[in-house]
């Protein structure tokens, strides 16, 4: 178990009491994702926005419990505080997010500065195009293709599809092959407006403040200096960063997870004082968390080893699922029709299952690191 | 009440949640009969000018909820019975999804093969099919409340076991795997699972 010192203390603290403020806007969200204006600069967003910009484009000085953004460990101990606030309204705030985290790893000077000062406003919302309809987290299967223009850059065609904010997203990184090897894969960065981007929200059952859409480029030109990783070894630009961005990603989406499950089991708690099952509900949520803590400092000391990752992601959202289903059963017949913020949070967690490797994709993952030893690493 | 647990679990297979609602609330006063503040009916058998609490998911499967009393004094003997045939008629759905599953597992190609040959699949629509059959001799239990609000616990699991079939495609809206979600909403204001152990 991993022992919380002052300043994991004080992070977990400061997000605490951001995450009141997300949930009081979570409903709105989730009815109308398209009307941000009035969340924009809502004291959770600002936080968010200054803890995830480089120091260089803060606007103000930055609290000392903001988490390390290299940490992973701090960043999921803030994340799982946001979280529980709720999912919905945190995936809705513009930030670097995923698009970031790659730009990061990736990107040159350049690149980074472009980047950062498209979304400093606070009003730019940045998307991560990797999947693709029929190809799920496949990245290998990629189809969507670059082709030289003959003067020095590309042009892109091809579709994307359940992409975070892609209908609405100012900047970010969109993935495409140049050839036929899996190293061919290369990430652009794409800025907006530009000719040949189609986008469309997706309807979608739950976490609607996500946004997400499909994409679709039409011989969109890419400048041959918005490559990402150009400046790197041929092995370390795109697919390398992907999977190490994907690590990443899924101790969110298992902070979500378990941020979700600490709502619903103390929401319950609250509307029905000794509901049958709560003990034993908010057991299993605290034991998610605190392995998604344990995976997010193992991936600190190892970035390249997924296996407690891919463990804590399938089991988190395992226990989210079985969590909503006894929290509707426990505040009685007509329950979600009486709570919608509980009714919310049961259709939100239904989206984790397929976000960042289905759980079919990290069980193999976890088969795999139990093989080669990782289990007891 | 005549309607079999056979008929109410044919009629959701073929023809959707709505019609398997249907069936299996019919003769049945809702209002007074309904566990909840809201009770889930077919939108076109609504009265005009009744009191409806409208959910976007549930308007596309023509399901809405009604206004009820909540909290009969007794609970009538026909609210067990209405629990066994929703039960039935969630089997019926989830038999109808696994189908449009398999088909669609057929179509979809990872690597070289059609992800319905890809083991963990196959095993996930086994173990489907043997949580029905397991659940189907379950409903025709006696009116055991502990007995059914567990019934309705499992086919929550089983209709979330399916939707993980469907991959990122059964979150979308406008897709039939909606009706599984929008299950899950029915059975909780028909299901009187308070005061039952977990």
């Amino acid at each position: 178990m991993i022992e919380f010192d002052d300043r994991l203390r004080a992070i977990r603290d400061r997000h605490r009491e951001a995450a009141e403020d997300l949930r009081s806007r979570a409903l709105a969200i989730d009815a109308d994702p398209e009307a941000m204006e009035p969340h924009l600069d809502s004291p959770a967003y600002l936080m968010i926005r200054e803890s995830s910009m480089p120091a260089a484009h803060r606007t103000s000085a930055t609290a000392a419990a903001s988490p390390d953004r290299g940490s992973c460990l701090e960043n999921i101990v803030g994340l799982v505080e946001l979280f529980r606030g709720d999912v919905g309204a945190l995936l809705a705030c513009p930030s670097p997010a995923l698009a970031g985290v790659f730009v990061e790893l990736l990107g040159d000077a350049a690149q980074k500065e472009r980047f950062y000062r498209r979304i400093s406003d606070g009003r730019t919302w940045s998307f991560f195009a990797m999947t693709e309809a029929g190809r799920g987290n496949d990245a290998t299967a990629m189809e969507t293709r670059l082709e030289r223009d003959g003067s020095g850059g590309w042009l892109l065609h091809g579709a994307k599809r359940y992409i975070g904010h892609g209908a609405r997203g100012g900047v970010g990184v969109v993935f495409g092959r140049t050839g036929r090897s899996a190293l061919s894969i290369r990430a652009a960065l794409v800025e907006l407006p530009v000719p040949g981007w189609h986008a469309e929200r997706l309807d979608m059952v739950g976490l609607r403040g996500a946004f997400l859409s499909e994409l679709r480029f039409d011989g969109l030109p890419v400048a041959g200096d918005m490559l990402l990783g150009e400046h790197l070894p041929v092995t370390r630009r795109g697919i390398w960063g992907a999977l190490t961005t994907f690590n990443n990603m899924r101790m969110q989406i298992a902070a979500a997870a378990v941020g979700t499950a600490l709502a619903m089991a103390e929401y319950v708690a609250e509307h029905r004082k000794g509901a049958p099952g709560a003990e034993p509900v908010a057991a299993r949520a605290e034991a998610a968390r605190h392995l998604v803590y344990e995976a997010a400092a193992r991936l600190d000391r190892s970035p390249e080893r997924g296996y407690l990752s891919s463990a804590a992601k399938l089991g988190a959202t395992r226990m989210a699922v079985e969590t909503a289903h006894w929290a509707a059963a426990a505040l009685g017949p007509a329950g979600l029709l009486e709570h919608p913020l509980l009714e919310k949070w049961t259709r939100d967690v239904r989206a984790f299952e397929f976000m960042d490797g289905t759980g079919n994709i990290q069980r193999l993952h976890v088969a795999r690191g139990y093989r080669s030893g990782d289990a007891d690493a | 009440m005549s309607t079999s647990l056979r008929q109410c679990e044919r009629i959701a297979r073929d023809e959707g949640l709505a019609a398997g609602l249907a069936m299996a609330i019919a003769g049945a006063e809702v209002a007074t009969t309904a566990p909840g503040r809201w009770a889930a009916v077919p939108a076109e058998s609504v009265r005009a000018g009744a009191e409806v609490r409208h959910d976007s998911l549930a308007a596309r499967e023509g399901v809405t909820f009604l206004a009820c009393q909540g909290r009969p004094p007794a609970a009538p003997a026909s609210l067990a019975e209405i629990g066994r045939l929703l039960a039935a008629v969630r089997l019926g759905l989830v038999r109808r999804l696994l189908d449009h599953a398999v088909e669609h597992l057929s179509e979809r190609v990872a690597g070289d093969e059609p992800l319905i040959r890809k083991q963990l699949i196959t095993g996930t629509v086994a173990d489907t099919m043997a949580e029905v059959e397991l659940l189907r001799e379950q409903a025709h239990a006696p009116h055991d409340p502990a007995a059914l609000s567990d019934l309705h616990l499992r086919l929550d699991e089983l209709g979330w076991q399916v939707l993980t079939l469907f991959g990122a495609a059964g979150y979308l809206a406008d897709h039939p795997a909606r009706a599984l979600h929008v299950s899950f909403l029915v059975a909780n204001t028909w299901i009187d699972r308070e005061g039952v152990p977990e």
